[in-house]
């Protein structure tokens, strides 16, 4: 069996900050020394690229060229490591071992996904191979929001399946129909993060709520804060300013995905 | 000239092509088949002596007897869900999955995006 675990990160509805958690829960991974792999499957609408600082200009092979068959796995993998950027959070992982797998931003290679369709054999090939050929510990898989046919073939194969949502009724339904879909495909870890929550609430008891609603585990409430939108997904947040409440709790999420035997 | 091992993946693209399963069959199969399958889908393919193998090292409540095993392989291969190439204790086992198939759109729409986008 593989040893590296899939985690995939997913929401119902967009807008939860899903790119940004994935990223900064990658990056805290690496930071604790774990090799880390980050796949963009949200081909239609990929942008976690940006939080790592690459442009179209920066960016090589990506997965839609993987599933053309114009590049192996090891040609896509982009060394965040290696490249770091400018930017002073990300600067702290230079010399870790973080990959991202980015998803073509060219509007041509979008719109031939949507019209050719995706073939899921490859796909999933270039999940799996991706933990082997770099020996991953952790391989984030930031899906599409909503429910898709790329995002249930992630969930089928994750070690943890991470939900957001904010504590606002349309996510509340949309994860209720998630957390079913997890649990029929047998998903072995279950968790949910609840984030942009108003600062007013009493946090504790949101974790209390959502957990007796949903029977599942939250990993962690995140406040909704002005510093993060100010951050512009210029920089990884957590990583630039480590003690702010929102870096300390999704920290407090990364514990509990890398407590996970 | 092709070796063993090119022709054999030459076999299992070709049967490939034919059926396989969505991911959201996945959700409706019986628990034998998907825990089956999702062993499967994460190590691409297996030998039947390797998955007798992964299936006696779970734990006893989650395990399927030979019989189960032997059953369930049988249903997947027949749906084209496996793959099976060789037969018995030889038999490899390769998950098929459908493709997601393109959108509906016409050809027209299609072919002007595409010259927009190559401005």
């Amino acid at each position: 069996m593989n040893k590296g675990k899939i985690v995939s990160i997913h929401s119902f509805r967009g807008g939860t900050g899903k790119s940004n958690t994935t990223a900064n829960l990658a990056a805290q991974a690496a930071l604790a020394g774990k090799r880390v792999g980050v796949v963009d499957t949200d081909i239609q609408s990929p942008g976690i690229h940006v939080l790592f600082g690459l442009d179209e200009t920066k960016m090589g092979k990506t997965i839609n060229d993987f599933l053309h068959g114009k590049a192996t796995i090891r040609e896509i993998g982009f060394p965040i490591g290696e490249n770091t950027g400018g930017a002073e959070g990300r600067a702290k992982l230079a010399g870790k071992n973080l990959w991202l797998f980015p998803s073509s931003i060219r509007g041509r290679e979008i719109s031939q996904i949507i019209k050719e369709g995706v073939d899921f054999n490859r796909l999933n090939e270039g999940l799996q191979t991706t933990i082997s050929e770099f020996d991953l510990d952790y391989l984030f898989i930031d899906t599409h929001p909503g429910l898709n046919e790329e995002t249930l073939l992630s969930i089928a194969t994750s070690d943890i399946l991470l939900i957001i949502l904010r504590p606002d009724n349309q996510d509340l339904q949309g994860t209720s129909v998630t957390i079913d879909i997890a649990r029929s495909l047998d998903v072995p870890n279950l968790m949910l993060m609840v984030n942009k929550a108003l600062p007013k609430y009493d946090f504790a008891q949101i974790k209390t709520d959502i957990e007796e609603k949903f029977h599942a585990s939250v990993a962690g409430v995140l406040p909704l804060t002005f510093d993060l939108a100010d951050n512009a997904s210029n920089d990884l947040f957590s990583l630039r300013y480590p003690d702010h409440e929102w870096s300390k709790a999704l920290r407090g999420v990364a514990e509990a995905i890398l407590a996970v035997k | 000239m092709p070796g063993v091992f090119d022709r054999l993946n030459k076999e299992i693209e070709n049967k490939q092509q034919e059926g396989g399963i969505t991911p959201l069959d996945l959700v409706e199969l019986p628990a034998p088949l998907r825990k089956i399958m999702k062993i499967m889908l994460r190590e691409l393919q297996m030998t039947y002596p390797r998955l007798c193998e992964v299936m006696d090292a779970m734990p006893e409540e989650e395990r399927l007897t030979r019989n189960l095993l032997d059953e369930a392989l049988s249903t997947l291969t027949q749906q084209f869900w496996l793959v099976r190439i060789g037969e018995k204790e030889k038999a490899i086992y390769k998950v098929n999955l459908k493709r997601k198939s393109g959108s509906t759109l016409s050809a027209g729409i299609w072919s002007s995006l595409d010259k927009k986008l190559k401005g």
